[in-house]
C-alpha cells in the first residue's frame, strides 16, 4: 500500500466520520418532513447516486470487454454490478425507512419504490447469468452484452419513470421551487456525502477488481 | 442519551466497522498481489 493511497484512506474514515457528525448534530431537522425523517436524504441520496454511477461503470467496462477481449475489463464490469446491486439494495432500505415515517408504511408501491425494485431483479438476473455460465470466455461476452442492455433500463427506471407518474416522492435535487429546495447547510452536507460515498466505492471496486485479478490468476497456475 | 445521538453513534459503529474491514481486506490482496 503506497503512501498516498494509505493518506486518501484515512482521509476518507476522516471524512465520513464528519459527515455522519454534521448529518445528525450539525444540522437542523428540515421544515415540511416529518421528525428527523429528512436526515435520511445525507444517506438514502448518496447511495442511490454510486449505484447509478456503480451500474454505469459497469456498461462502460462491458462495452471495453466486447472491444479488446481483455479479462480485466470484465472483472471491472462485475464488480460495479455487483456495488451497484449493493448501494440499490441499501437506497431501497433507506427509501423504505422514509416512507415508514412519512407516509406510514414501509412499502406503497411508488412509481419510485416499483422502479428500483424492477431494477434490482434486472441486475440479480445479471448474476444468475453468470453463474449459469461455466465456460470463462462466454460467460464474459454474455454478461458484456447483457450489462450494456440492462444499462439502458436504468435512465428510464431512475429519472424518466418516476417523474411520469404521480410519485409521494420528494424530488429536491432538481426541482425549481426556491420554497421547496435545500438550504446552503444541507446541500454542503449532502455534497460532502456523496463524494464521501463516490470515494468509498473506488475503493472498494478497486479491492474487488484486484481479488478478481488474483482469483484469475491463481486458475491460469492450476491450469 | 437523545434518539439522534444514538442513531448517529450506530451509524458511527456501522462505518468504523466497514471501514475496517475493508482495510484489513485491502491489506490482504496487496501482500497477495507480491
Amino acid at each position: 500500500m503506497n503512501r498516498v493511497g494509505l493518506a486518501l484512506k484515512w482521509f476518507l474514515f476522516v471524512w465520513m466520520v464528519v459527515v455522519i457528525w454534521a448529518a445528525f448534530m450539525w444540522i437542523p431537522s428540515a421544515e415540511g418532513f416529518k421528525g428527523e425523517s429528512s436526515r435520511i436524504v445525507f444517506f438514502h441520496v448518496p447511495t442511490a447516486w454510486v449505484a447509478t454511477l456503480a451500474f454505469l461503470v459497469s456498461c462502460i467496462a462491458s462495452g471495453m470487454y466486447l472491444w479488446r477481449r481483455e479479462p480485466k475489463y470484465d472483472f471491472g464490469a462485475a464488480v460495479s454490478a455487483g456495488l451497484g446491486l449493493l448501494y440499490a439494495v441499501l437506497a431501497t432500505v433507506t427509501g423504505a425507512i422514509f416512507a415508514k415515517i412519512m407516509w406510514g408504511a414501509y412499502w406503497n408501491w411508488d412509481p419510485r419504490q416499483t422502479s428500483i425494485t424492477i431494477l434490482l431483479l434486472i441486475y440479480a438476473a445479471y448474476f444468475a447469468l453468470r453463474s449459469a455460465v461455466a465456460d470463462p470466455e462466454k460467460r464474459a461476452t454474455l454478461s458484456a452484452v447483457y450489462s450494456i442492455l440492462a444499462f439502458v433500463t436504468v435512465p428510464f427506471l431512475m429519472f424518466i419513470v418516476p417523474r411520469i407518474y404521480f410519485s409521494l416522492h420528494p424530488d429536491v435535487m432538481t426541482n425549481a421551487d426556491p420554497d421547496n429546495s435545500l438550504d446552503s447547510a444541507h446541500l454542503i452536507v449532502l455534497l460532502a456525502s456523496l463524494a464521501g460515498f463516490t470515494g468509498l466505492s473506488v475503493w472498494l471496486y478497486s479491492v474487488g477488481t484486484r481479488i478478481e485479478k488474483i482469483r484469475h490468476r491463481r486458475r491460469q497456475e492450476v491450469l | 442519551m437523545s434518539d439522534l445521538t444514538g442513531i448517529m453513534a450506530v451509524t458511527m459503529i456501522i462505518w468504523i466497522g466497514l471501514f475496517a474491514y475493508v482495510y484489513r481486506l485491502d491489506r490482504k490482496v496487496s501482500r497477495l498481489e507480491d
